[in-house]
């Protein structure tokens, strides 16, 4: 079994050439090599004389997942490498309806955790960069579904979440942490980046495109970040795969997985432990509700 | 009276009035409060009661928005777990309503402004008493400044010396009438 990333990478192209050349698939997504060495970008290969673009290295952290949505109205069929994280994602998908399990092909890969792209760039060349933030915490690195598999299952490094960063707010004052969300908040400059990223943010149309409705406006001040902050949060709660992208792809170093984590915490505190993505089966805890729920509200 | 004057008493802390914005299920809390009504049962007049169809209508985004818009206090309240109208509104009122609590606390507001209640159509008098507790408790903490919108919303009214003022102190300012 292929392991070492160049292995692997080998592996991926022969798959990929495979589904090209026999027509199983019309496309295949992977990575390929970004302009500067800590980027590796998704790439869509239609030629079976195009594969040699893929690449699989350290920086393949983009989820592929969420692409599918672009061809569920399309006759294409679509194969995608998908990692750990992919693969939940995937699943979100197909519980949300948003993706057909027979239009897609899921080429599993097991990953090793990815390294900080972020860290990376402040780095010099050819010192040891550290893993990114979501990764250190995953305990999922193995692909949970698959239609090929490529590769050998890795051990999990982590096997706890780790709820300290949540907590350590949690023991702030209401007027701390009021202080610490808006100046986080007031960083943000409302690109949209990490809902355009996110596997959970996959509805057809988004309350924040619409911004004639009321709910909140285009204005860029500490309020209405924060609304959108809270309001993006609370959408995916529940259905946050804990991939980390919001917060890798955000340029203004919003640490938007605090937010995330707070909703993945009490979930499980209150309505039982669940992990989003794990199968296609269990519900996400918003969409439905026992009446042993816990009572607050006599 | 309008809306600026309010804000003007407001301002001031002895004479504080707070805006307690309630959001009531038409099939439960609505005739609780109106049976308050009926029953003569007096409770303090900050709250404005918004009528929905089920507690389960009320977005988590109307309650922050309700803050940004200058609430200082916001109450869900809807039908007994059992009881929905709908059969199972309330069920999920509760999953969401358990969470964002949570969440409101964690970005910094007070839980005393944020409740959740379950009052029937029968419980005129926990109506009040739900309402009541509530004013007190805003009234002691003060007017709510965070996730306000200051954009849209002016905190600080300032009275007509003061713009008359202001624009005098402006060199730049041109009067034609003079």
């Amino acid at each position: 079994m292929p392991n070492t990333f160049a292995e692997i990478q080998n592996e991926m192209r022969n798959i990929a050439k495979e589904l090209l050349e026999s027509g199983e698939a019309t496309m295949v997504i992977g990575w390929e090599k970004g302009a500067l060495p800590y980027q590796s970008t998704p790439v869509m290969i239609r030629s079976a004389e195009d594969v040699d673009k893929l690449i699989w290295d350290e920086y393949c952290q983009q989820n592929l997942s969420t692409y599918l949505i672009d061809y569920i109205y399309t006759d294409e069929k679509v194969a995608i490498f998908a990692k750990g994280c992919d693969t939940r994602a995937y699943n979100r998908l197909i519980q949300d309806n948003r993706i057909k399990a027979e239009k897609s092909i899921v080429i599993g890969v097991p990953c090793l955790g990815m390294k900080n792209a972020r860290e990376a760039a402040k780095l010099p060349e050819g010192a040891e960069v550290p893993m990114a933030n979501a990764c250190k915490e995953c305990r999922y690195p193995n692909p949970v579904t698959f239609d090929r598999k490529i590769g050998e299952d890795v051990t999990p490094w982590c096997t706890e979440r780790d709820f300290s960063d949540v907590e350590a707010i949690e023991a702030l004052s209401a007027d701390e942490k009021y202080a610490f969300w808006q100046s986080q908040y007031t960083k943000c400059i409302r690109c949209y980046a990490c809902r355009n990223i996110c596997p959970a943010c996959n509805c057809t149309s988004c309350i924040f495109d619409q911004s004639a409705s009321g709910w909140c406006s285009k204005d860029v001040n500490a309020s209405e970040n924060q609304f959108y902050g809270v309001t993006r949060a609370f959408h995916v709660a529940g259905r946050c795969i804990e991939c980390g992208q919001c917060e890798m792809v955000c340029p203004s170093e919003v640490p938007i997985m605090l937010m995330n984590k707070k909703f993945i915490k009490d979930i499980d505190s209150l309505f039982g432990a669940h992990e989003a993505g794990i199968d296609i089966d269990t519900p996400a805890p918003l969409s439905h509700f026992s009446v042993s729920d816990p009572e607050e509200f006599m | 009276m309008s809306d600026n004057s309010v804000e003007t008493v407001k301002d001031t802390a002895e004479n504080f009035e707070p805006k307690i914005l309630v959001f009531a299920c038409n099939w439960c809390t609505y005739a609780g409060a109106d049976l308050a009504g009926t029953s003569r049962l007096q409770y303090p007049p900050n709250v404005r009661v918004l009528r929905v169809p089920c507690s389960c209508r009320v977005n988590p985004q109307f309650v922050i928005r309700a803050f940004q818009r200058g609430i200082d206090g916001v109450l869900v309240a809807g039908c007994h777990p059992g009881d929905c109208h709908y059969t199972t509104g309330n069920y999920y009122t509760r999953r969401r309503f358990l969470l964002i609590n949570r969440m409101m606390e964690y970005m910094g507001i007070d839980p005393k402004r944020f409740h959740t209640r379950w009052i029937s159509g029968a419980e005129g008098p926990k109506f009040q008493q739900v309402v009541t507790e509530m004013i007190e408790e805003v009234k002691a903490i003060g007017p709510n400044r965070k996730l306000r919108d200051d954009m849209k919303v002016t905190v600080n009214t300032p009275s007509t010396d003061e713009i008359v003022a202001s624009v005098e102190s402006d060199t730049k300012v041109v009067d034609d009438n003079a």
